[in-house]
C-alpha cells in the first residue's frame, strides 16, 4: 500500500533509499556517486572534501530529484503485497501467484511493459523554458505508455513478447514466499525502508528462475532475439524525449498547443499516430460507431495506395473516455472496469487518483495495478547506439485501492485487424449486455452522422441565448420549462 | 436572510431551493397538462470548472427521444466543440447509458418528486496545468 509515513525521519529515510536504488538500477556508471552521497553521513570526510565541486552537483541534484518525487509522487516507496489466492489481471491474462513460474510469468507481463515518467534537463520545449515535464506532464505520460503498448503489439508481435533482460521485481511482498505464518496472512505490508534488506527478500527467492534463462539458445532464436532487442530500442526511441522523437513529449506538446488545452491530449495522441500505419478513435459521449471506426482502419474504402487488399487494414487504438461518477467513483462501475481489465483487447485506462494521472494496467481483488509516471528521471541519452533501457521499465509493481479511483479516465483498446476488431466489438457487447444499471459506454452501429438529430437540433439549436453570459447568473424566466 | 444569499439564487441546487411538497406539486400540474413529456432538471456539477451554465434548468422532453439526442441537444444549446469532453450523469452519480430513450431513464431513475435529474460535467484534468506556452 502507498501510504505515506507520518514520520519525517522515516519518510527521508525512504527517499534517501529510494533515490538509492534508483541510481544503482539506472546508472551503474554513477553508483558511486550516490553511494558516496550515502556514505557522506556516516563516515569519509576527506573524500567530500576533494570532489567537493562535483559532489555537490550530484548532491543537488539528488536532492532535487528527491524534491520532485516528493512534490509529485509522494512516493515513498513501501512493499505491494500480493496474495496467492485471487488471480492478478494484467491486460487480458491472469497470474496465480501461488507458484514461482506463475511469478515469473507475472514479472515478465509486468517488467516487459514500456514505464514512461516525468524526465528532466531533456531539450527546451519550443516557445518555453521548460526542459522538464515534472509536476504538468503526467497524463500525457500516462498516454504515452499506453500508445507504446499498442506500438508493442504491433512491433513485437504481441503482449506475450518479454524482455529478456527484465530486471527482478523490487518492493513486493508476495505471499508464496512467505515463510509460513498464517497469522501473518492479511497484515498490513511493512514499508521497505524500514528493513535494509527489505527488497533483497523477494529478490532472492526468485533468483533461481534467472537459471533457465541463461540456458543454451537455439540459434534461430537469438537472431530473434537480436531483431526483438533492436525494436525495443526502437521504440523506447520513438517516446524518447527529444524533438524528433514521433511521439516525445515535446510532439504531444506541440499538437496540443494547436488543439486547446482541454480533450486536446487525447487527440494529441491521435495526431502523432496519423503517420504510423496505427488509427486512433476518440469516442464522443462514450459511444463507439462501429463504421467510423471501419472508416478509419478499412483501407481500400479510401483512395490510398494500398489497394483493395484484404491486408489494408489499420491497427486501431480506441479511446474512450468516460466519467464513473460525479465527485468520487461509482461503486457500482468497479466490477464493469474489472470485467473490461480482463478483455484481451483492452490496452489499459488512463486514469489516476484526483488531480494524479496513473496507467492503469491491471488489479488483483479490489486494487487497481498500476504504472505511475511520476517520478522525476534525468534524461536518457539515446544517441549512443546500446543505451541502457532500465529506466523505461518499472520493476516495483504498485497497488491502489478501487474506491480512491478518480472517476474521470480513458479506457483504451486495440484491434491489430479486422479480425481483432470484431472479436473485440463481440466481447465488449457481452459486457455490455449484461444488465448493467448504468452501462460505461456503447458500441453501436453506423456512424455518427446516422444518428444526427436533423428534427430536433436544427429547430433548437437557434438562439444561442441559452448559455450564460459569464457573471449573470440568474434570470428572471429561469424557471420555466424549456420545451424539446 | 443575508442578502448574498439573494444574489446567487441559482447556485443553489434546485432541490435545495424548493421543498418537496412545490416540487410535487410542480410535477404533477406539468404532468396533466403534458402527458408525453418528461420532466428533467439538468444542473451543472458543483465542481465543474470547463463547462458554462446553462440559464434553464427544467426540461420537458420527448418520451422517444434518446439519450443521444438529449445530449447532442444540450451540447448544442452550450454551443460545444465536438471534441469538448461532456458527460450527463444520473443523480449525480452514474452515465445514462445513451441508446436508452429519456422514458426508459424516468422510469428507472425518476425521482420520489416527479422529476428526472441529470448533472452535467467534463473530464477532470490531471497534473498541474501549468502550462506557460
Amino acid at each position: 500500500m502507498n501510504s505515506v509515513s507520518p514520520s519525517a525521519a522515516h519518510y527521508i529515510g525512504g527517499v534517501m533509499q529510494d533515490e538509492l536504488v534508483e541510481s544503482q538500477r539506472q546508472q551503474p556508471l554513477e553508483r558511486q556517486g550516490s553511494f558516496g552521497l550515502m556514505l557522506r553521513q556516516t563516515a569519509d570526510p576527506n573524500r567530500e572534501a576533494n570532489g567537493e565541486p562535483e559532489e555537490m552537483y550530484k548532491l543537488k541534484a539528488k536532492l532535487m530529484s528527491a524534491w520532485n518525487n516528493v512534490k509529485y509522487g509522494w512516493t515513498v516507496k513501501s512493499k505491494t503485497s500480493f496474495n496467492k489466492i485471487s488471480p492478478v489481471h494484467i491486460l487480458g491474462h491472469s497470474y496465480l501467484l501461488n507458484s514461482e513460474d506463475e511469478v515469473e510469468r507475472f514479472r515478465l507481463a509486468f517488467i516487459s511493459r514500456i514505464w514512461l515518467t516525468y524526465r528532466r534537463e531533456f531539450p527546451q520545449l519550443e516557445g518555453s523554458t521548460w526542459t522538464t515535464d515534472c509536476g504538468w506532464g503526467c497524463m500525457l505520460r500516462s498516454g504515452q505508455m499506453m500508445l507504446s503498448l499498442s506500438h508493442c503489439l504491433i512491433d513485437l508481435y504481441s503482449v506475450d513478447w518479454a524482455w529478456p533482460d527484465a530486471p527482478q521485481l523490487t518492493d513486493v511482498d508476495l505471499e508464496v514466499f512467505r515463510p509460513r505464518s498464517p497469522a501473518r496472512a492479511g497484515a498490513i505490508p511493512i514499508p521497505s525502508f524500514g528493513s535494509p534488506r527489505g527488497p533483497n527478500t523477494a529478490q532472492k527467492s526468485l533468483s533461481n528462475d534467472q537459471a533457465p534463462r541463461g540456458s543454451p539458445k537455439k540459434k534461430p532464436e537469438s537472431v530473434r532475439d537480436r531483431e526483438a532487442e533492436l525494436k525495443h530500442h526502437q521504440l523506447v526511441v520513438w517516446f524518447g524525449d527529444q524533438p524528433s522523437a514521433p511521439f516525445g513529449i515535446h510532439q504531444l506538446v506541440e499538437i496540443g498547443k494547436s488543439s486547446g488545452k482541454k480533450a486536446g491530449d487525447w487527440y494529441a495522441v491521435a495526431k502523432t499516430s496519423e503517420d504510423h500505419s496505427l488509427a486512433v478513435y476518440v469516442a464522443q459521449d462514450c459511444t463507439v460507431y462501429k463504421e467510423d471506426v471501419v472508416r478509419l482502419c478499412d483501407l481500400s474504402l479510401s483512395q490510398t495506395p494500398y489497394g483493395p487488399s484484404s491486408q489494408a487494414w489499420k491497427s486501431v487504438i480506441i479511446l474512450v473516455p468516460v466519467r464513473l461518477g460525479g465527485e468520487s467513483l461509482n461503486p457500482s462501475y468497479i466490477e464493469c472496469v474489472k470485467n473490461i481489465l480482463k478483455l484481451d483487447c483492452c490496452i489499459g485506462i488512463i486514469g489516476g487518483k484526483p488531480k494524479h494521472s496513473l496507467y492503469f494496467i491491471g488489479f488483483q481483488d479490489e486494487q487497481l495495478l498500476y504504472l505511475d509516471p511520476h517520478y522525476c528521471q534525468p534524461v536518457m541519452d539515446m544517441t549512443q547506439y546500446n543505451f541502457s533501457l532500465e529506466s523505461f521499465h518499472c520493476s516495483a509493481p504498485k497497488k491502489m485501492p478501487f474506491s480512491r479511483m478518480d472517476p474521470s479516465c480513458t479506457i483504451g483498446f486495440y484491434a491489430k485487424n479486422k479480425k481483432d476488431f470484431e472479436s473485440l466489438c463481440s466481447a465488449v457487447g457481452a459486457l455490455s449486455s449484461s444488465k448493467e444499471k448504468y452501462p460505461v459506454f456503447t458500441f453501436v452501429e453506423g456512424c455518427s452522422q446516422d444518428y444526427g438529430l436533423e428534427g430536433h437540433s436544427s429547430s433548437n439549436s437557434g438562439p444561442a441565448g441559452h448559455i450564460l453570459p459569464p457573471g449573470r447568473l440568474a434570470r428572471r424566466n429561469s424557471d420555466e420549462f424549456v420545451f424539446l | 436572510m443575508p442578502p448574498l444569499d439573494k444574489a446567487q439564487p441559482q447556485n443553489r441546487p434546485f432541490k435545495q431551493r424548493k421543498s418537496f411538497a412545490t416540487r410535487r406539486q410542480e410535477v404533477a400540474g406539468i404532468r396533466s397538462k403534458f402527458p408525453n413529456k418528461i420532466p428533467v432538471i439538468i444542473e451543472r456539477y458543483e465542481r465543474e470548472k470547463y463547462l458554462p451554465p446553462l440559464d434553464k434548468t427544467k426540461f420537458l422532453v420527448p418520451h422517444e427521444l434518446t439519450v443521444t439526442q438529449f445530449v447532442t441537444i444540450i451540447r448544442n444549446r452550450m454551443a460545444l466543440l465536438p471534441t469538448q469532453a461532456f458527460y450527463l450523469l444520473i443523480d449525480n452519480s452514474g452515465l445514462a447509458s445513451m441508446s436508452l430513450t429519456m422514458a426508459q431513464v424516468y422510469k428507472e431513475h425518476q425521482d420520489a418528486d416527479g422529476f428526472l435529474y441529470m448533472t452535467y460535467a467534463s473530464q477532470e484534468m490531471f497534473g498541474h496545468c501549468r502550462r506557460s506556452f
